[in-house]
Parts: C-alpha cells; sequence; structure tokens
C-alpha cells in the first residue's frame, strides 16, 4: 500500500484520504490567497504550509467523530437485527408487548 | 494472522483491538502532520540567507514551542487513558480460562469444566497438512465461544513467557509465581494466532498460540 511520508497508509485508513486532500486544497488556497494580498513568497509558503495542518487536522476530526457515530448506530442496527431474528414470535418480542399494551389502552 | 511482509496492525477481532487501531490511525496522522512540519522547517533552514548570531532571548517562539506540545501531548493522552480504562472494565465473564507457560509450550487449563485441560504444542514443519502455517499451529487450539467475555488468567510454569493473540489486541506477561488477568471477546468465529512475546530461551520463537472461536452450542458440545 502507498504510504505518504512512508507512514501515513491513506487507502486503508478511513478519512486519511479526504483528509489530506482537503488539506491540500486548503493549503493552496491559503498560501496563493496570502501571496495575492501581499507578495511575500516565503511567508506565502509558511502560511500554506499551516493552513495544510489545521486543515487536515480540522477535517481529519470531523470525519473521525461522523466514522465513529456512524459505527456505532451499525453496531446498534446489527444487534436489534439479530435481535429481531431471534426474538420474533416469543414471549420476549418488545414489539408484541407493545402490541399488548396498545391493544390494553 | 499477518500477511508476508505486513508491517500494519492485523484487523480486530475484539472491540478493544478497534478503539486500539483507531487511536493508532490518530496518533500516525498528528506524527505525520508534525514530520510535514519538521521536513518543511528543515527545508526552509537550508535555504535562507539570514543569520542571526546574537540571540539573547525569543519569548514568543519559546511560549509557541512549550505551549503546542503540550497541546498535541494532551490530544495523545485522552484517547489513550480512555482505552487503557476500558480494558480495566468490569465485566462478568462467561468462561474463565488459565494459560500457563512452559519451556516451550502453552497449557490451557478450563477451570469450570471438569477434567478440561491441554497442552499446545507447536505443530512441527513436517506434519503440517497443505494450507496450514508454518510456525503458527498448534496440535490442540484453544477451543472458546464467541461474542462471550472471557476471563484469561496467565502465568508461568518456568521463566518468563508473554501470552500475545495481536487481532484481539492482548498481550499479558506470563510470570511464574503471579496470575495476570485479562478479558478477551471475540466478535466474529474463526481462528486466531499469536506467538510467546517474552524471550524464554531457545524455542521462544516455537510455541505459538491459536485461539479458535466458535459458535456458543458448538462450544458447549465441545466442552462436553
Amino acid at each position: 500500500p502507498f504510504k505518504l511520508l512512508g507512514i501515513l497508509d491513506i487507502e486503508n485508513i478511513p478519512c486519511a484520504r479526504d483528509s489530506v486532500l482537503y488539506g491540500s486544497l486548503g493549503s493552496v488556497v491559503a498560501g496563493f490567497g496570502h501571496f495575492l494580498f501581499t507578495s511575500r513568497i516565503r511567508r506565502s509558503c509558511d502560511v500554506g504550509v499551516g493552513g495544510f495542518i489545521l486543515v487536515t487536522l480540522g477535517c481529519w476530526f470531523h470525519c473521525r467523530y461522523n466514522y465513529a457515530k456512524q459505527k456505532i448506530q451499525q453496531r446498534i442496527t446489527r444487534q436489534g437485527m439479530k435481535n429481531k431474528l431471534l426474538y420474533e414470535g416469543t414471549h420476549l418480542d418488545p414489539e408484541r408487548k407493545q402490541n399488548n399494551r396498545n391493544s390494553s389502552n | 494472522m499477518a500477511t508476508p511482509a505486513q508491517l500494519g496492525l492485523q484487523n480486530a477481532t475484539s472491540p478493544i483491538m478497534e478503539e486500539l487501531i483507531a487511536f493508532h490511525d490518530h496518533a500516525l496522522m498528528i506524527i505525520f502532520l508534525i514530520s510535514s512540519l519538521v521536513l518543511y522547517i528543515m527545508s526552509l533552514m537550508l535555504t535562507t540567507k539570514l543569520t542571526h548570531t546574537s540571540t539573547m532571548n525569543a519569548q514568543e517562539i519559546e511560549m509557541i514551542w512549550t505551549i503546542l506540545p503540550a497541546i498535541i501531548l494532551i490530544m495523545i493522552a485522552l484517547p489513550s487513558l480512555r482505552i487503557l480504562y476500558m480494558t480495566d472494565e468490569f465485566i462478568k465473564p462467561y468462561l474463565t480460562l488459565k494459560a500457563i507457560g512452559h519451556q516451550w509450550y502453552w497449557s490451557y487449563e478450563y477451570s469450570d469444566y471438569e477434567d478440561l485441560a491441554f497442552d499446545s504444542y507447536i505443530m512441527p514443519t513436517y506434519f503440517l497438512e497443505p494450507g496450514e502455517f508454518r510456525l503458527l499451529e498448534v496440535d490442540n487450539r484453544t477451543t472458546l465461544p464467541m461474542e462471550a467475555d472471557i476471563r484469561m488468567l496467565v502465568s508461568s510454569h518456568d521463566v518468563l513467557h508473554s501470552w500475545a493473540v495481536p487481532s484481539l489486541g492482548v498481550k499479558t506477561d506470563a510470570i511464574p509465581g503471579r496470575l495476570n488477568q485479562i478479558t478477551l471477546a471475540s466478535m466474529r468465529p474463526g481462528l486466531f494466532y499469536g506467538q510467546c512475546s517474552e524471550i524464554c530461551g531457545s524455542n521462544h520463537s516455537f510455541m505459538p498460540i491459536v485461539l479458535e472461536f466458535i459458535y456458543f452450542q458448538d462450544f458447549e458440545v465441545w466442552a462436553s
């Protein structure tokens, strides 16, 4: 697998590729924008690198947070599907208890 | 198990290992960004014509390169501690299994069942069937139920060993005269391989661990 700087496996780590791509875009926008306003090359490069780090980190945290939420929801859904298969039609079926409560009301 | 020339972590089988992989990704991204920054600063230093030989104080930069690393360390430490405390959570185990290290094999005791204990030696290469893995297969696999919390008690009969199964995120030292406890839980059935991880003599590399996780009903049949 291809690894950025020999360490970051952007193919297999979730959110890595998107974060680095958005970071690169942010770096170009920030650096080039700074240059357009100030015409200072070295300082614009510094701003570009700073922009890369901040945008990559921001995208990374945002994406990983959503990824973790999605994984938890997937786990709950998978467990719910398994429980439905196991308990459907039995006295432990929560839908049956719900229907009984509604009909008694 | 690991594939040839594999450098990264194995796929997670337990929830703790999933968390560890996520933490590893998090730490790796921070390392990557710091490395990029350091490479950039090195390139700046190599290409500047400026010199300043009489620096007396630099309060601002000192503040930055003290506070920023502290923030980075906190960003790494918080998830790390979360996982550390997660591994120590109290659970009600379904099963207790003792793994005792010997020179050079593991023995397993299922104390919850009568008369269920066996030794697990490496399968010599000339006894392997096609498709089996060299230096990883054993004669008696440790069979366990999947999706159940299992308490592992690890100790040793002679010298230091270490009971490690990477895909479960488990590595526990086997120390003579001491019982170390760890919790296992596999989310899926299958075979999971590990090797002794503490130097213990000439055959240290030849005492593997193979866990076979199977469905509950099959485990009950096997245990009885």
